[in-house]
């Protein structure tokens, strides 16, 4: 199982012989654990997973992701979650109470917000929801993209990488699930910021990360000042 | 696009910027490939930036038009695949595409690069016709330079493949002129070359210029659904054949 | 032209006019991730074919009435360049095109978890900017890294090679002239373990020669694979996981 460990499979590689172990990422075939992906295998409380290194971002209840009003219809907002299905807010689903004719006063197509998924049923049919004060309309600041399969390195154990980036660049830094970064903070503190996400997303899967994007934006505030 | 995107690039060209760092009149790297096609009489890949685009020139013997019975003939296509876009459509060339195939077109005709009366075998009857077909594969903006450019290094690398007809050697195809097009788009106050994707889609207004080796213009289009004042269309002109003649000199000297 | 030429024999001094043996593959070139607006895409070169493929999914479906309620659907479109061949083809899908198309996809159905992504499409796209014989085989060992390389979930690559027959001999991975003037050719595409997602035959084959085309074909298609996964998995051989699980849980907690 060791033999698999840190190494990159693709779909189809034997990860292991005993059924049990099979975890996210994986299938079981003749009795053998097999990869489903194009990922890092690695093992975990007992079990041998494939984390993906690309894919798209699939939608879960109790996610909160950034999206971008679509359109507007009868009394929901057809919201782009950077996924192959779209989600729907519900009018009913803001902190309070609009009016139907109100909707693109609060929200127009192209606007973009901090939403919870609230729930996806088995057609795929996902609703959203902004009813939560840590919920809302981004008028301000930036949004990147990056891969939603690099969103868990760019947080870091416990929150590492997060806290470090947003306490160095005194921004404030929003994680979606669904890859989409919010960003606010001084102009000169974003630009760095969008750059550091970037290089966080390509060299995800490096050793030694978080140090070496602790020297970068040292050296980078440096030449600023 | 999201407002908050299309609010940033504004403020950056305000401040004098763009997301990518280049100057307003700056160009993304430009790599030309030539030659990667053997079945093609002549081929090249350009890499505009992201953006790639490959042109085949195919040439054989066919018949003229009746009203020009001693002309060779150009026909120019393009190809705007699913592949290179998650906006492109299979299915045959929309407007944006026949668009294309006709700009690319035009820079090689009026500029007289290929010289058409050379390309006839027997008057009336047989003519070389010089199909030019671009395929895009990457669209990262600014189809209309990189597809150009690629058009003229193809013609200029093509051979006339006179041996496989039984028409003598095979030799060179003749090319008189070298036509570059150059693109800006115009936003805010500001004029930007060689627009990427974004910049393409928050600009309303696109112009391609296609000027001649001795520096005069041999093909224009505006393009978009906004307007352009004179006074911005001779700005862009003037640096339009300033980028052209650095262009011709880096990758299409021979 | 050298085909012309009844008494052409397909071998000298025991090889093929190219110089390779009847069990050799042409030369295998394969780049992963050669595009930036697809999700996932390979280029791959296959003697003197050169094919790209793109994936672009799993993504909303348009028609929508093409949606399939319990799984994603898969489409694969196959064209050829206008300048790919010897005299220009007309741009566009041909009759030709089309069976490509759909056996090619197919060839790939088996392997996609489509049910992973229900009321989706994955759209698979290849571009045929050089043909010699075997292009569909190419589009299929380059579509299926392209989709390794866009996330899809699979039970495992697919690779694709053909045997044909020459001179009343079996070869391996035809060229243009042995595929143009043989007696037989017959496509494969396979799974690693050695189910068969594709078989196409033309031309005429007794049944033992048969076998030893199909037998032939796939250890063609065996070297290939390791190709294949060689590619995938260098190219992020550097990196390392640093597995971060308890990050996931925190993903969108923190304003």
């Amino acid at each position: 199982m060791d033999r698999m460990d840190r190494n990159v499979v693709v779909p189809g590689d034997l990860l292991s012989d005993d059924p049990k172990t099979a975890g996210e990422g994986t299938y079981v075939k003749d009795g053998k654990v097999f990869s489903l992906l194009y990922g890092m295998a690695s093992s975990y409380k007992d079990k041998v997973r494939v984390i993906p290194l690309a894919g798209k971002y699939v939608p879960l209840p109790g996610d909160t992701v950034v999206g971008v009003v679509q359109d507007i219809v009868f009394s929901n907002w057809i919201i782009n979650i950077n996924s192959p299905y779209e989600g729907l807010l519900h009018i009913s689903e803001l902190p309070r109470k609009i009016e139907m004719n109100e909707m693109s006063k609060y929200l127009r197509i192209g606007s973009t917000a901090m939403i919870r998924v609230k729930d996806v049923d088995s057609t795929m049919k996902v609703e959203l929801t902004m009813n939560d004060r840590r919920l809302g309309i981004l008028t301000r600041g930036r949004v990147a993209e990056i891969s939603p399969t690099r969103v868990p390195r760019l947080i870091g154990k416990g929150g590492s990488m997060i806290n470090m980036l947003k306490k160095e660049l005194n921004c404030n830094i929003f994680v979606g699930q669904n890859g989409r970064i919010w960003v606010d903070g001084q102009d000169d503190d974003m630009d760095l910021a969008l750059r550091t996400i970037l290089i966080i997303e390509k060299e995800a899967h490096t050793t030694g990360l978080t140090d070496r994007i602790m020297d970068f934006l040292r050296v980078e505030k440096e030449a600023r000042s | 696009m999201a407002e908050i995107r299309k609010d940033y690039l504004y403020h950056l060209v305000l401040k004098g910027e763009r997301a990518d760092g280049r100057r307003f009149d700056e160009y993304r790297d430009i790599v030309l490939e030539t030659g990667l096609i053997r079945k093609a009489d002549g081929s090249a890949l350009v890499k505009l930036g992201k953006t790639q685009v490959m042109v085949g020139v195919k040439i054989q013997p066919g018949e003229p038009f009746s009203d020009t019975p001693n002309k060779g003939v150009i026909i120019t296509n393009a190809e705007l695949v699913p592949l290179a876009s998650p906006s492109f459509e299979p299915g045959p060339p929309n407007e944006v595409g026949i668009e294309l195939a006709r700009v690319v077109d035009r820079g090689v005709r009026e500029s007289g690069a290929i010289d058409l009366e050379a390309l006839c075998i027997t008057t009336g009857e047989k003519v070389w016709i010089i199909f030019i077909d671009v395929h895009i594969l990457d669209d990262c903006g600014n189809l209309m330079d990189a597809s150009s450019l690629g058009a003229i290094a193809a013609l200029m690398t093509a051979k006339v493949p006179a041996a496989q007809y039984g028409l003598g050697e095979d030799y060179p195809l003749p090319v008189k002129d070298v036509p570059v097009a150059t693109t800006a788009v115009e936003f805010g106050d500001a004029i930007i070359f060689d627009p990427d994707t974004d910049e393409e889609s928050v600009a309303d207004t696109k112009l391609t210029v296609i000027t001649t080796a001795d520096g005069s213009i041999c093909g224009m289009q505006k393009s978009g659904p906004g307007s352009i004042s004179q006074d911005a269309i001779h700005r862009i002109v003037d640096i339009a054949c300033e980028r052209a003649k650095e262009i011709r000199e880096k990758f299409l000297e021979v | 032209m050298i085909g012309m030429d009844e008494k052409l024999s397909f071998f000298k001094d025991g090889v093929r006019l190219d110089g390779r043996r009847s069990d050799e593959l042409r030369p295998i070139k394969i780049e992963v991730g050669v595009l930036a607006r697809a999700d996932g895409s390979c280029y791959m070169e296959m003697g003197d074919n050169r094919v790209i493929a793109a994936v672009y999914g799993p993504r909303e479906v348009h028609p929508r009435h093409l949606q399939e309620v319990t799984r994603a659907i898969v489409r694969y479109r196959y064209n050829m360049a206008s300048f790919s061949v010897e005299e220009r083809k007309r741009p566009g899908p041909d009759r030709r095109s089309n069976e490509v198309s759909k056996v090619s996809r197919e060839a790939l159905e088996p392997v996609v978890l489509t049910s992973y992504f229900p009321k989706s499409v994955v759209d698979i796209f290849v571009e045929v900017l050089q043909a010699d014989a075997g292009t569909r085989t190419a589009g299929i060992n380059a579509a299926s890294v392209a989709l390794a390389d866009a996330g899809i979930p699979m039970k495992s690559l697919i690779s694709s090679c053909a045997a044909g027959k020459v001179d009343g001999e079996i070869v391996l991975d035809p060229m243009k002239i042995e595929d143009n003037l043989g007696e037989a050719d017959v496509p494969i595409a396979m799974t690693p373990g050695g189910d068969i997602t594709l078989l196409q035959m033309d031309g005429r084959l007794t049944k033992d020669e048969l076998k030893r085309a199909v037998d032939l074909a796939k250890a063609g298609c065996r070297q290939i694979y390791e190709i294949q996964r060689k590619v995938l998995v260098d190219r992020y051989s550097h990196m390392e996981p640093e597995i971060c699980d308890e990050a996931v849980a925190m993903a969108g907690e923190e304003i």
